[in-house]
């Protein structure tokens, strides 16, 4: 690794100055390798999740942990897809679509009304989102409970998504930001040649939109394939379960080996990573549209 | 299902309120504004109060949301700590007891201890880790968006997994953490069995978790402070740690707001690591209050005492982030526009 300072490093960027010349190349040096010491640490979980995923229980026993059992066996992964676990899979699958495309839809609407119609009790109402803000979701998850039992909706499809489906404040704090960000001038044309707000919508501002809506299905994506609290309490049965209560019940199965669980930890860890490497820009984004740039 | 950051994707960003109101397009008004689907014979004041309409109707699935899987559970859960309630039965309302009793569980005192150490572990180390992680990343540098990439790669992750992954590492006979130990002659602790060290060896995972990630923030906020002042600090003959105590942190107060109010409301609330990695023991030593909810609503069927303890948790976050808004509405806030 060459320590000179190589022309594609970064953009400008305006901050503290770079170390002075005969220092900087120690420095810089020194810089890398504590860097490097800190990936290594970031990534080591997941290099023990792919290596433990193919070894064989023999193999589990007779290497150390961080080093690759030869030949790696496939056999786990075979097992737990012969098992119900591609059923669990399917349905985080189709929990966070379900999630991500209500979120997408109900939180647009919501922001493009605050941001940019006016209406009575507007101010008054969004107060009122912003108040929930406020609200832990560990302190509605109880009553949440009762609501969705009182309806019969407990191990159902319904009461698994109904209470995150509708749009959530926090989406429409940031969906709103986007909107009121964008010029104040641009419907007019539109709303000259007669077009209602929701053309106003569709047409003008979505297509304006695609990064912030990019960076909340991101954020609504990630946390509805990770969710766990709400799915254990809701669900029981094999027809709603999901893949994170599926795997936190194999930690209490007798006899199953660490190897199994950490294969299962990697089909599940698997589409989360390739959604990062591949859509990273827009997580980086969602925390410029906090506003904190 | 958590929001962003184990459930802390709450907290309103500062200046959420006090922006300025953006320019209000009048609502789609004036005969000519009708052409598409609607008839042209509207009345001027019926078509503001269509205007009003297509507003409402692109609110109401959201505030139905809002209103019936938001307040009104708040409503619940404070209705229901008035009262006993095991499901089976009726409820039977019991007045003040629940909170009396409250005040006299040793277990819930206990619970609570628990949490503040969990947060007084996880926070203040989070916050300095991602602070020093985002100065060394806010340079030129060969690599410096690999790693800023990389870093944050642990964010996105399944806590379950990690937990379960760490659960391992953390092993006393084939863990990693006590496989290095021994290399260096040192006979490790059983961690995660071990009184002392299962609260901090939980924090370390979260801290690993969502360091990188807040990383993020304070580097969109360092990018945000002007060249000049260093410039002008460097002038004045000012050390790069005067730099960073009276130039670069101030001017952090905004991204240090958030971070910290968006990271304390998450940390009071966790559960997920602690679900999959001690199960509240040893003997309570990780039984954090979220845990200790869960435990007494789904393991004890014990609703009103739990819905009690729900509000607990509730005055303890409100009262946490409010004193931080005081705290920080009171440092003075740098416009860098």
């Amino acid at each position: 690794m060459t320590m000179t300072e190589t022309k594609t490093a970064t953009g400008p960027l305006p901050g503290p100055p770079a170390g002075k010349a005969p220092r900087g190349r120690a420095r810089r040096i020194l810089l890398h390798a504590v860097l490097a010491a800190g990936a290594f640490v970031t990534v080591f979980p997941y290099l023990l999740v792919v290596l433990t995923a193919f070894k064989s229980r023999g193999q589990l026993n007779s290497t150390e942990p961080w080093l690759p059992g030869l030949p790696p066996t496939t056999a786990n992964l075979t097992t737990l897809l012969a098992s119900d676990f591609p059923r669990y899979l399917g349905n985080t699958l189709l929990m966070t679509v379900a999630l991500t495309v209500g979120q997408l839809v109900f939180t647009t609407f919501a922001a493009y009304a605050f941001a940019r119609l006016r209406f009575r009790g507007r101010d008054a109402m969004f107060g009122l989102y912003l108040a929930t803000l406020m609200v832990p979701s560990a302190v509605t998850v109880i009553p949440l409970f009762l609501i969705m039992r009182e309806l019969e909706l407990i191990n159902t499809w319904w009461g698994l998504l109904l209470p995150h489906l509708l749009g959530t404040p926090y989406g429409i704090f940031l969906m709103r930001q986007f909107f009121r960000g964008l010029p104040a001038g641009i419907e007019e044309a539109a709303r000259i040649d007669g077009a209602g707000p929701l053309t106003v919508l569709v047409r003008i501002l979505l297509p304006l939109c695609r990064p912030a809506l990019g960076t909340l299905a991101i954020i609504t994506v990630i946390s509805s394939w990770n969710s766990f609290l709400w799915p254990l309490i809701i669900t029981s049965g094999d027809d709603t379960k999901v893949i994170t209560v599926a795997l936190a019940g194999l930690k209490n199965g007798i006899g199953v080996d660490q190897n199994l669980i950490m294969a299962g930890g990697l089909i599940a860890l698997l589409p989360m990573l390739l959604i990062f490497i591949f859509f990273q820009r827009y997580i980086v984004r969602s925390v410029v549209l906090t506003g904190l740039k | 299902m958590t929001a962003p950051r184990s459930g802390s994707g709450l907290g309103a960003p500062p200046g959420s309120g006090t922006a300025p109101d953006a320019e209000e397009p009048a609502a789609p008004a004036g005969p000519v504004g009708t052409a598409v689907s609607r008839p042209a014979r509207r009345p001027r004041r019926g078509l503001r109060g269509l205007g009003d309409l297509h507003a409402y109707l692109f609110i109401a699935p959201s505030l139905f949301g809002v209103l019936a899987f938001l307040l009104l559970p708040v409503l619940i859960v404070l209705v229901l700590s008035f009262f006993d309630w095991e499901l089976l039965s009726d409820p039977t309302f019991v007045g003040l007891d629940n909170y009396r009793r409250m005040a006299g569980d040793g277990g819930v005192w206990r619970s609570m201890l628990v949490t503040v150490g969990y947060v007084l572990l996880c926070i203040p180390l989070q916050t300095v880790l991602a602070m020093v992680l985002a100065l060394l990343l806010n340079r030129r540098l060969a690599g410096v968006r690999f790693y800023r990439a990389l870093y944050v790669v642990p964010w996105m992750a399944t806590p379950i997994v990690l937990g379960l992954t760490w659960k391992w590492i953390f092993d006393p006979r084939d863990g990693v953490v006590n496989n290095i130990l021994d290399l260096f002659g040192v006979t490790g602790p059983a961690w995660l069995s071990d009184p002392t060290w299962a609260l901090p060896a939980i924090a370390l995972v979260n801290i690993w978790q969502y360091a990188g990630y807040n990383m993020l923030f304070f580097l969109a906020g360092l990018q945000g402070i002007p060249r000049e002042l260093y410039d002008a600090a460097a002038v004045d003959g000012a050390a790069p740690v005067q730099r960073f105590f009276r130039v670069t942190l101030p001017l952090l107060n905004p991204t240090m707001f958030f971070v910290l109010v968006t990271n304390l409301i998450g940390a009071f609330q966790i559960f997920d690591t602690v679900f999959v990695m001690t199960d509240g023991g040893p003997s309570h030593r990780t039984e954090v209050i979220n845990f200790k909810i869960y435990g007494t609503a789904f393991r004890e069927f014990d609703f009103g005492y739990a819905s009690a303890l729900s509000m607990l948790l509730f005055v303890v976050i409100l009262t946490v982030t409010l004193v931080q808004v005081r705290f920080f509405a009171k440092r003075t806030t740098y416009d860098l526009s």
